[in-house]
């Protein structure tokens, strides 16, 4: 049993890896089809500091040589993969001369604290309204459905805004931006704890209600779906306990829920991007944002190969538990052998 | 059947009411960005200055690309922190061109060639060692080893000498007096003891170089720094307290906001006190103050410059230019785009006001210039162009070019923005169709750089001890241009003439006021004929406003003891309210 299984993660690793090549291509060329220069960016900020065009070319020239942008590209794009696997994602351009790892590293813990609550609790949450309501039918059932598909089309930035509008500026009860209040420096107090959470509700809410919406659709239709089916019938028809049956209908039905959880989980990474724009929150989603406007390569590049990572890791991580929780999976494999 | 995730629903119900418990708490109530307990600083010794960071600091370095406040705009005028941490030789006064002492005690043109720096004695750095002229001349010696923003200084220079400890020798190879004086004026002086180790590693480590612990002469050090804000703190001796006495606030501390509004609502409510910021109709907040108590308010310190592809088909021929001069509603750009901060601009290269105006020649403008006529631009354009107005209302020339462009500014910057807008309206009215583009700053910088555009607002020089000379050669000298495609730095219209060069030299070489206007009238007037590019409003090279509710004592028009600049001269006398 073990030898076929191992064959189907090998294979499985060997598309994995290829994938993941094709995607740090990608990730280089891409943002240097942007038009402009990143040099152009320091430029203008010298310029508007009240510097004169003479200046600017030493600027220019000297920056360009500092990026290693006049080398010839092939030789860039070798460095760049060299350098990843030596974990060296380079400096920002735009924040020169603050490394790429550093930025991520004060970004991420923003985000993460965001989206991993909101996705999990939003999922725990959502699952169980879903499969309450396929199962109670009714009144219940219509009203949740109806409420959960609303919540659910709702496109996740545009409630972001409606939450801002509502709840920070035509009542004011929360901050209408930031990761914390100016002149509060982040600390482990209570005091800055608790800033931080006025500031995390409005992007929090923003995030779990849509995910609440998605997955109590989601789990409910598929609910349906299994307590309609044969061996539900045949089981209730031999007298088998109620427990028993929908132990069994709640595991078939997530199976898919399974997947979708681990692949939110993998692409949170790249930030629920316009909520933090939205909010002005500190996390990944606006240092993507502000590397894109200012042509910062190296930050771009850093965060999209943490996004090919997580996404990449999340998708590999769910084939596997895939093939281990669903026996029909491997036997289809070994069936093909 | 059972009911266990009852129990759940109590947790989760518990954790939604939690959360804005907790945070309420705790936290301090704060609306939109707002500063309330601004982290422990005494508010009575603390001067917030905005405006001038808006990013987190990565360094404090001040040949880096990006230097924090405030250590930033090194060798250039209105650079950002003079004399705060690190200090220049003087102080350039761009309302009377005086250079007020700081390092330097004075200086002199020995030689037409020659300019004599003379140190203010007992000059110490931070650290105790002392300030003498090898500091300088190693200063100005890095602008000639590597590719720094003050190196453009050594296409005049050729030797920096230090003759003795207090005294500093400047040879020109060219002369241009002016010029050099910008450069004398605005670089901050470093430490030789401490940079020379990092110079000789090279330009790369001289560029990456982080400096976040700043070692320079002046009253303050730096405190803290995050994304959130630079705090400066009196340093415990400062060499020129005798002479210039220590500023008045203990701290002066800089907070880092995402946007013109943040700041704007924070300069509103006197958590901001002296602010470099947009701020619209700033006249009707109570407790902010400008420099003038009228309009315009601010002094004005660069023109924000139409700058006209003259390689283009239909803008390659002068008299169309001039059609477009006189269509444009230059008291409309001073009303909208700049909010009344300026005056309708004038169609000559030199500012009115100021220390540009000894130059300035009304008459000059009255007979070769411009303003705001539509009736004449009508006229240019059927009776000397001959062009004709087609069925969409765009006027064609005879030789089938369409009167239809592009204008474009960088996304963002709202007064261009509005400005392109306003010419785009103004030259419909009158025939020639423009269409107004906005891309990404960088996109814009590299477009206007090579040449790929038609008409973009942009940068000139601004006032300083090298202008307006270095404005004429901004927009006209076409010497050192590469063909469209090539990256400029200047003339980026392409715009050649070859008179231009020759009255360039003569007015840089000019060593008498009197020369020096009349060769500057003289390139004015080939400007307003030629129309490479068109003033289109004054704007200030930093804007200056106060908010007296916690500090009184900031320099204004009627108590001018610092010109309206961030100088550290402004802090001289401060009170506490």
């Amino acid at each position: 049993m073990a030898n076929p299984f191992r064959k189907y993660i090998v294979n499985k690793l060997v598309w994995y890896v290829i994938a993941f090549f094709v995607a740090i291509t990608l990730n280089f060329f891409l943002p240097r089809l942007i038009p402009g220069n990143p040099v152009d960016v320091l430029v203008s900020q010298f310029l508007r500091s009240g510097g004169t065009g003479a200046g600017a070319n030493k600027i220019y020239q000297a920056f360009i040589a500092q990026f290693g942008l006049e080398k010839p590209i092939l030789v860039q794009f070798g460095t760049y993969v060299l350098n990843i696997f030596r974990g060296n994602l380079g400096q920002s351009f735009s924040l020169y001369p603050a490394r790429v790892t550093t930025l991520i590293g004060q970004a991420l813990p923003w985000t993460l604290a965001l989206q991993l609550p909101a996705i999990i609790i939003g999922w725990i949450l959502g699952n169980m309204l879903g499969a309450l309501a396929a199962y109670k039918r009714g009144v219940f059932d219509r009203t949740l459905f109806v409420s959960s598909l609303a919540m659910s089309s709702i496109p996740y930035y545009a409630f972001a805004i409606i939450l801002l509008y509502l709840f920070a500026v035509v009542i004011p009860i929360f901050p209408a931006g930031g990761g914390y209040s100016f002149g509060v420096t982040p600390s482990l107090s209570l005091h800055f704890i608790g800033d931080a959470l006025t500031h995390y509700t409005l992007p929090f809410l923003s995030l779990i209600l849509i995910a609440i919406g998605g997955q109590a659709v989601g789990m409910r239709s598929m609910a349906i779906y299994e307590l309609g089916s044969d061996y539900v019938n045949y089981s209730t028809g031999l007298g088998v306990r109620e427990e028993r049956i929908l132990a069994f209908v709640f595991r078939n039905a997530m199976l898919p829920q399974v997947s979708g959880l681990a692949l939110s989980l993998g692409t949170l990474v790249g930030g629920a991007l316009i909520t933090e724009i939205v909010f002005s929150y500190p996390g990944i989603g606006t240092l993507l944002f502000n590397a894109i406007t200012a042509n910062d390569y190296p930050l771009i590049q850093g965060v999209t190969l943490l996004i090919i990572v997580g996404v990449l890791l999340a998708n590999f991580l769910v084939d596997i538990a895939y093939g281990y929780i669903d026996p029909r999976i491997r036997t289809a494999r070994m069936g093909e052998r | 059947m059972r009911r266990p995730h009852g129990l759940l629903w109590v947790a989760v119900g518990a954790l939604f009411l939690l959360l804005p418990v907790l945070s309420w708490a705790g936290g301090t109530k704060e609306q939109n960005g707002a500063m309330t307990a601004p982290g422990g600083l005494p508010r009575n010794e603390t001067v917030y200055t905005g405006g001038f960071q808006w990013g987190p600091p990565t360094n404090f370095n001040p040949l880096s690309g990006n230097p924090a406040w405030p250590t930033g705009g090194d060798g250039s005028m209105g650079g950002n922190g003079v004399g705060f941490i690190y200090e220049t030789l003087f102080m350039f006064n761009i309302l009377d061109g005086s250079y007020a002492p700081l390092l330097g005690k004075s200086m002199e043109w020995t030689k037409p060639d020659q300019l004599t720096v003379t140190l203010q004695p007992g000059a110490m750095w931070q650290d105790g060692q002392p300030l003498t002229a090898k500091d300088v001349a190693f200063t100005f010696d890095l602008g000639k080893r590597f590719s720094l923003s003050y190196s453009p200084m050594w296409d005049y220079v050729s030797k920096v000498t230090a003759v003795n400890d207090h005294t500093v020798q400047i040879d020109l190879s060219k002369v241009n007096q002016g010029a050099v004086a910008q450069y004398v004026a605005t670089i901050y002086i470093l430490p030789e003891h401490i940079w020379s180790k990092i110079a000789d590693q090279g330009q790369q480590a001289l560029l990456a170089e982080t400096n976040f612990a700043p070692v320079g002469s002046g009253p303050y050090k730096l405190k803290t720094y995050s994304p959130q804000q630079v705090v400066l703190e009196q340093a415990s001796s400062y060499w020129g307290s005798s002479l210039y006495g220590m500023p008045t606030p203990k701290y002066v501390a800089h907070p880092i906001f995402k946007s013109n509004d943040d700041g704007n609502l924070a300069l509103k409510q006197g958590d901001l006190d002296w602010s470099q910021q947009f701020v619209p109709n700033v006249w009707t907040i109570p407790n902010v103050k400008t420099w003038y108590d009228h309009k315009p308010y601010y002094v004005p310190g660069s023109i924000p410059m139409l700058v006209i592809n003259t390689q283009k088909p239909g803008l390659n021929n002068p008299l169309v230019r001039r059609a477009l001069a006189y269509s444009i509603n230059y008291p409309l750009i001073a009303q909208t785009a700049m909010s009344e901060y300026s005056i309708p601009a004038k169609s000559s290269l030199i500012i009115p006001t100021g220390y540009e105006s000894k130059y300035y020649d009304q008459s000059n403008v009255d007979k070769y210039g411009w303003s705001y006529d539509p009736a004449k631009a009508t006229d240019i354009l059927q009776n000397q162009l001959h062009a004709t107005k087609g069925s969409d209302g765009v006027y064609v020339l005879p030789d089938g070019t369409k009167l239809s462009f592009t204008i474009q500014t960088p996304y963002g910057w709202t007064d261009w923005m509005a400005a392109c807008q306003v010419v785009s309206q103004s030259a419909k009215a009158v025939g020639i169709d423009i269409s107004t583009r906005f891309p990404q700053a960088p996109e814009d910088i590299s477009d206007v750089q090579t040449g790929n555009f038609d008409m973009g607002v942009f940068y000139v020089a601004g006032v300083g001890p090298a202008s307006p000379w270095l404005r004429f050669q901004n927009i006209m000298d076409s010497r050192g241009v590469p063909p469209e495609g090539k990256t400029a730095f200047w003339d980026y219209g392409r715009f050649s003439d070859p008179a231009v060069a020759p009255l360039l030299d003569k007015a840089a070489a000019s060593t008498t006021e009197n020369q020096k206007k009349e060769y500057l009238g003289e390139l004015d007037k080939l400007f307003m004929q030629q129309v490479p590019a068109i003033p289109l409003m004054y704007r200030p090279l930093v804007f200056y406003e106060f908010n007296t509710t916690h500090w009184t004592g900031f320099p204004t028009d009627s108590n001018p003891t610092a010109p309206p600049l961030f100088y550290i001269s402004d802090l001289w006398h401060l009170q506490p309210k």
